[in-house]
């Protein structure tokens, strides 16, 4: 059982760490601003989402598991609010690169 | 005389929702109670302030769909861009789609906006009139599609009135 | 178990370092608040992986804390310091 759950976890984090090699590859190849943030919101996001989800399986309490997916969505509302904030000041400053 | 009880109703639900996220987060100890009872109060009093109770009903089954098409969404986007970003011959077309939205500007299409932050290829980069202008990374790509599939999910479950 | 999740902090931790490369590199303010950004995502998922993997509760407090202090600082800085791009009405319908 317990080996099980260790799987899922070694699944899920490498999985996670994998997405957070290409969201910080994507932040220093994308040749834009607005490209650069493509990779920051979609490849971070999901490199916390499951390296939460990896998590999970080794959570003491319900409780625990409940606050970590209570962090990872906290996480998912700041990028998402964050990128379409810098996505409206970067189209209407066309200068910057 | 009916809207005032649906108005304390979605007080009450509000503050139990507020309470449940105290609860995980800060856990149940006797000594916190003035503490919670304060955060609970602030925090209810803000979402109030700042998104009036609706006129919509929530409908679990379109909210499930929802919930099952964003995480989707998020695995599709993550997968598309670091393919992209690790493809040697760096496959971009970027470039702005005007996306023609039903929903009114304010709350409604700031949820959607937020939602489709999400969704491959696309940022939100702001609106005018009924338009939201979107930063794509593949023009090539079908997004108004999408973006039409994923507001009728949107209205489906939460604003069907 | 412990061993893999040690690993996987330090992978994540090294692709910080590469992010604080592109804060470096800039060239404009936007890219450097995307930089904090990945900061903050990233070093929330180490906390989280060092809490389970130290043992120590208290780190999770830590990386919600980061994760509210990141947010607000994001979108501080965008509001206040790109605010000159922001000259014509449309984006003040964010507001509403």
């Amino acid at each position: 059982m317990s080996l099980v759950r260790d799987m899922i976890s070694i699944a899920a984090v490498s999985a996670g760490a994998f997405f957070f090699l290409a969201g910080t590859v994507g932040l220093l190849r994308f040749p834009d601003t607005l490209t650069r943030l493509h990779a920051l919101t979609k490849a971070d996001n999901l490199g916390l989402g499951l390296v939460v989800l990896g998590l999970l399986p080794q959570a003491d309490s319900l409780r625990d598991a409940l606050k970590l997916v209570s962090i990872w969505l906290l996480g998912l509302l700041a990028g998402a609010t964050v990128s379409q904030l810098i996505a409206r000041a970067a189209r209407q400053g066309g200068s910057i690169r | 005389m009916r809207a005032h009880v649906a108005a304390r109703v979605s007080v009450a639900s509000r503050a139990a929702w507020f309470l449940c996220l105290w609860l995980v987060l800060a856990g149940a100890t006797l000594d916190d109670v003035p503490a919670a009872a304060t955060a609970v109060g602030a925090a209810t009093w803000t979402s109030l302030r700042f998104l009036a109770p609706g006129s919509s009903r929530l409908s679990p089954r379109a909210l499930g769909r929802l919930v099952l098409l964003f995480l989707y969404h998020s695995i599709v986007a993550g997968a598309d861009v670091a393919r992209r970003a690790l493809d040697p011959r760096l496959p971009l077309r970027p470039g702005f789609v005007a996306y023609p939205t039903g929903l009114p500007p304010g709350p409604r299409r700031n949820v959607f906006a937020t939602l489709t932050s999400l969704l491959p290829g696309t940022v939100p980069a702001g609106d005018q009139n009924a338009q939201i202008f979107y930063h794509c990374l593949d023009v090539e790509r079908p997004v108004i599609a999408e973006l039409a599939a994923e507001e009728e999910a949107l209205v489906r479950a939460l604003y069907n009135d | 178990m412990t061993e893999f999740l040690t690993a996987a902090v330090g992978f994540i931790l090294a692709m910080l370092a590469l992010g604080l490369v592109s804060i470096l590199r800039g060239p404009g303010d936007a890219d450097r608040v995307m930089a904090t950004q990945l900061i903050g995502t990233g070093g929330i998922a180490a906390l989280l992986l060092l809490g389970t993997v130290a043992g120590v509760p208290a780190a999770v407090d830590v990386a919600l804390t980061l994760a509210l202090l990141a947010t607000f600082a994001s979108i501080a800085f965008v509001k206040k310091g790109l605010s000159r791009f922001e000259a014509d009405g449309t984006a003040s319908t964010e507001n509403e």
